[in-house]
């Protein structure tokens, strides 16, 4: 396989998973499943082959995977995709959770399993199709592509409440991007309909500081008017405070494997989207909005906790937990600084796994009670004493807890260390604001932990199994990462870090 | 001055098709008896003739344009391609009216006469070089329109689309004459070029007496495509009349009524002008309400034609929003979009049309969980509705794309984003039935004949363009962009 074609193997393998699945017959339903696991393990091969090829010193975008052929030539739109320090741990990590989703899936989803299987593909070829490319009408394409399989995702395999949610998502996600496209399209005329208009590098680096448009007569900032636009699309993506409503509906309707889609992927595209498109395109514009952006994502680390910590349903509480944790990543951004932006990435990949596993287990206990009430409504107690019932399942919860709440050992605390080493050099006050945030998320945490786990035992808990092989099968993946990436992250910051010292050094130019 | 009116008549073939088709229809529609239930000649006949003005259309294309009759007709390749897309349009509603239960199986063969007879008002229009033309255009295509609406006798609401439509197509081509009888009494012609060539030096009082002649001139156009605040009678309209009439009324008559217009505006309003100003900001208005009011209304529709209905009044107003940027740009952004129009719009009536012709209505409810009953139906119908909304790969979005850049190489910012925002509007009422087709359960497990496997093919070859278009669209765009206006 020559390595120049490898981004598209990986891009083009998962449609291929579809074809497969849609020429399959209906009821062969373990032809199906297997199909899809064998195409996402060769497509998490080779992402890992993509990693094993990766140049660390190579600050741009990896000269050997570059792909750029045209598209529609009159338009100047290509496809064109590349890969860089940024964007290689969102795509090991999106090869590895789309694999344990489809063993996740592989007993819970019992209805229309072949639809199910082609759309959860089909998504992940849309996942790395933004993180791959570098056309901005490619990427745009991908961007929205993706709402279709999700729709479906949620809407047809989701909870009670499923239809609110797809359609609530659906039109969150795309009045955002309408706001986006405006800007992309902007920015092609900007730059005169080159060759290299749509071409998202080419137009990186800050050209547009001097540029005015018409608003109603008045002169407004080209930059400032346009990053705005491109903040709300990936804002709500992220979620950022006030467009992060759509989360937690959407997070509680979805089947399982598509909350660990949505939180360990899909949410990391909105900040990868600041990374690679808002920041570096209008770097003027971020550095003067970046006191805001720091002071919304405060907002985002206290309010997410806040709300999560006065949740009685767990799948909720783990999505304000995830609106909480997100918000680090904002943080980490604002700050423009070495240590913020790497452990901003590094936050993506660590909340990535953290809240994959979180969501998991949450789905797998789903699989014994049928409900995921803390406190259900009538004020009695919907489990308590799960440590003694299911010993396997609390010890892996355990490990995913702590590190989602960021416990020195495992993965979430080196990156939330970072951000804050980095954040401090810019906003102290922010920083310190923010350390009550780890404090809430502690607490929400341990008092979930002790309402669930601990006391006496519910007698509709001693009816529980264990976790099955299959179950310890796709969580220990996990639970390696956060434990190895806990004590050695270097595998992922060296690969990261030339990408984003070049991100860094541009944003200190302004 | 010795003028030769016949010269060039080989240009005008597909017109003289069009007439003789329709007399020929009349002759053959007189040999059959009151009660004589299957009429399948006319049927044959009538597609025959329209896929030879197709093909007639097709040699004309991509000739020197030219006017004639004096200048009062003019062909180019713009109009040549809308009369491409009208023709299309209408040989797939007389395929569906074939099958339709909604029309009286006796009154099919006048539906497809007149099905004939507005296509020639709307050639008539898309070539309309002068005024005259142009409303004669317009009556031939409204006066025939009337009947249509009211095709199914006995049925109440739709003797009230009938007269509802008369009586506001009456009241607006009055209103357009008046502006036109001022516009001819100021400049005294009735030549486009006659007309452009006097708008950019007039004095002051004339400016004063054409403004508001304009404005009522647009009055019967807007009436047509259903432009705001024009738009009251469309809705009914197109709930009360049968549904392949109302696929038809939302292809023709709209394609037409756009066609006009952009003939209209590029003719008049190229040079720089006062007038020129107030036109723009008149299209920009109007354009920025009809899609903005069309979506808004379509959300609380129970009824899928009605939701439609309205949903065509948005895109006509999407349609109109590329007047603002006169020029090609803008021209060649319509055009795409008219073509991805035609095939959306198709195979969103005939869905509905053969589920409306199951249940006897066309509530949103009756097409609850066709997925698990037809579902290639359900499919293409989702493919329709994603869209129309605008959600790439699809043809919807790179059309809607099209125009969005093209107000934004203009700078219309703000208008580019009112469109986008209505995208958003849209996606909701679009997702209603995608909704309902794919996440609730059937009502009923009985079999809907119309979707037998010939219908299901040929829904089928409609949606593809929708694929493709929305991949490979660079050819059908540089053929856009050579389709230019004449302008004599």
């Amino acid at each position: 396989m020559a390595g120049s074609n490898l981004l598209s193997w990986i891009l083009w393998m998962p449609m291929l998973g579809v074809l497969g699945v849609l020429l399959m017959p209906k009821d062969k339903t373990t032809w199906i499943k297997s199909w899809a696991l064998i195409n996402t393990v060769i497509t998490f091969a080779l992402t890992l082959v993509l990693y094993c090829k990766f140049d660390q010193t190579q600050a741009g975008m990896q000269s050997a995977f570059n792909v750029a052929i045209p598209w529609i030539a009159q338009f100047n739109i290509f496809y064109r995709l590349g890969v860089d320090g940024i964007s290689m741990p969102m795509t090991i990590l999106t090869g590895l959770l789309f694999m344990l989703c489809i063993l996740s899936s592989w007993t819970q989803i019992k209805k229309s399993i072949k639809a199910y299987f082609a759309l959860l593909l089909l998504l992940q070829s849309c996942v790395f199709g933004v993180f791959f490319a570098l056309d901005f009408f490619l990427f745009y394409v991908y961007w929205e592509v993706m709402l279709i399989p999700m729709f479906f995702l949620i809407g047809v395999w989701g909870g009670e409440n499923r239809e609110y949610a797809a359609v609530k998502f659906f039109l969150y996600t795309f009045f955002g991007s309408i706001l986006m496209l405006v800007g992309i399209v902007a920015l092609y005329f900007a730059t005169n309909q080159s060759v290299d208009s749509f071409n998202i590098l080419a137009l990186s680096g800050g050209k547009f500081t001097q540029l005015n448009v018409t608003i109603f007569g008045q002169a407004v900032s080209f930059s400032k008017l346009f990053f705005v636009f491109m903040f709300i699309g990936f804002a709500i993506k992220v979620p950022v405070f006030p467009f992060h409503t759509w989360l937690p509906h959407a997070h509680v309707q979805a089947p399982t494997a598509i909350s660990v889609i949505l939180a360990g992927v899909l949410l990391k595209m909105g900040t990868y989207g600041f990374l690679r498109i808002a920041f570096p395109i209008f770097p003027d514009s971020a550095k003067y909005f970046s006191t805001a952006i720091a002071w919304l994502g405060l907002i985002n680390v206290i309010y997410g906790a806040l709300c999560a910590m006065a949740q009685t349903d767990v799948k909720k509480l783990i999505a304000y937990s995830s609106v909480s944790h997100m918000g680090f990543v904002m943080l980490g951004l604002a700050a423009m600084t070495v240590e913020g932006v790497n452990g901003a990435v590094l936050q993506m990949f660590n909340h990535g796994t953290s809240t994959a596993m979180m969501f998991f287990m949450i789905g797998i206990l789903y699989e014994r009670s049928h409900h995921r009430w803390i406190v259900k409504p009538d004020g009695s107690r919907g489990y308590g004493g799960l440590y003694t019932q299911l010993p396997v399942y609390s010890i892996i919860f355990i490990i995913g807890m702590f590190a989602s709440m960021g416990l020195p050992g495992l993965s979430g605390f080196i990156s939330e260390a970072l951000i804050f080493l980095g954040i401090y050099q810019k906003f102290t006050t922010i920083t310190v604001l923010a350390l009550f945030g780890l404090l809430i998320g502690a607490a929400y945490l341990l008092w979930m932990f002790k309402r669930m786990f601990f006391g006496d035992v519910n007698p509709e808990v001693k009816e529980y199994n264990d976790m099955t092989k299959l179950e310890v099968a796709y969580m220990i993946p996990l639970c390696i990462a956060v434990i190895v990436f806990g004590v050695w992250p270097s595998p992922i910051l060296n690969i990261m870090k030339a990408s984003v010292g070049q991100l860094v050094s541009l944003m200190a130019t302004f | 001055m010795h003028l030769n009116y016949l010269a060039n008549i080989g240009r005008y073939i597909p017109e003289i098709l069009l007439v003789i088709l329709m007399v020929g229809l009349i002759l053959i529609e007189a040999t059959y008896k009151e009660d004589e239930k299957d009429r399948r000649y006319i049927f044959i006949t009538a597609i025959i003739g329209l896929v030879a003005t197709f093909v007639a259309i097709l040699f004309n294309m991509g000739g020197k344009p030219q006017a004639i009759f004096t200048n009062s007709i003019v062909i180019d390749d713009f109009s040549s391609l809308l009369k491409l897309i009208m023709v299309l349009g209408t040989i797939a509603v007389v395929y569906l009216s074939r099958f339709s239960k909604d029309i009286y199986e006796t009154l099919k063969t006048e539906f497809v006469i007149m099905a004939v007879g507005i296509l020639i008002g709307g050639f008539l229009l898309a070539s309309a070089n002068n005024m005259l033309t142009l409303y004669l255009g317009i009556e031939t295509l409204s006066i025939l329109s009337y009947v249509m609406a009211s095709l199914k006798k006995n049925d109440e609401r739709s003797s009230e689309a009938g007269l509802k439509y008369a009586l506001y197509g009456g009241v607006s081509a009055g209103i357009m004459l008046f502006g036109l009888s001022h516009i001819f009494g100021v400049l005294g012609t009735i030549q486009f070029t006659g007309v452009a060539a006097m708008i950019p030096n007039l004095t002051t009082v004339q400016m004063a007496i054409l403004m508001p002649s304009f404005v009522l001139f647009f009055a019967g156009i807007g009436y047509k495509i259903a432009a705001v605040p024009f738009h009251m009678w469309s809705p009914d309209v197109y709930e009360g009349s049968p549904t392949p009439v109302t696929t038809f009324f939302a292809i023709v008559p709209k394609i037409a009524g756009i066609a006009v217009l952009i003939r209209v505006t590029s003719v008049f309003f190229t040079v720089e002008s006062p007038m020129k100003v107030g036109w723009i900001g008149l299209m920009l208005v109007v354009s920025a309400l009809t899609m903005t009011v069309g979506n808004v209304t379509a959300i609380g529709q129970k009824s899928v034609k009605r939701m439609l209905a309205y949903s065509s009044i948005s895109h006509a107003g999407i349609m109109m929003a590329s007047l603002v940027m006169i020029g090609d740009v803008g021209i060649r952004a319509v055009l795409f979009y008219a073509i991805t129009y035609l095939f959306m719009t198709l195979v969103a009536f005939y869905i509905t049309s053969i589920v409306q012709d199951k249940y006897g209505n066309d509530h949103f409810d009756r097409f609850s969980g066709l997925i698990y009953r037809y579902p290639w139906m359900a499919v293409m119908m989702t493919v329709v509705m994603f869209s129309l909304t605008g959600i790439p790969p699809l043809a919807g979005f790179v059309a809607k794309y099209n125009i969005l850049s093209s107000l934004i190489n203009s700078k219309f910012y703000t208008l580019a984003v009112i469109l986008g925002l209505n995208s958003v509007v849209s996606a909701y009422y679009y997702l209603k039935i995608v909704r309902l087709m794919v996440l609730k359960q059937p009502e009923s497990e009985e079999a809907i004949e119309g979707f037998g496997f010939l219908n299901q093919m040929i829904i089928v070859v409609m949606t593809l363009p929708i694929f493709v278009l929305g991949i490979f669209w660079e050819t059908i765009m540089s053929f856009a962009n050579v389709s230019k206006l004449f302008i004599n």
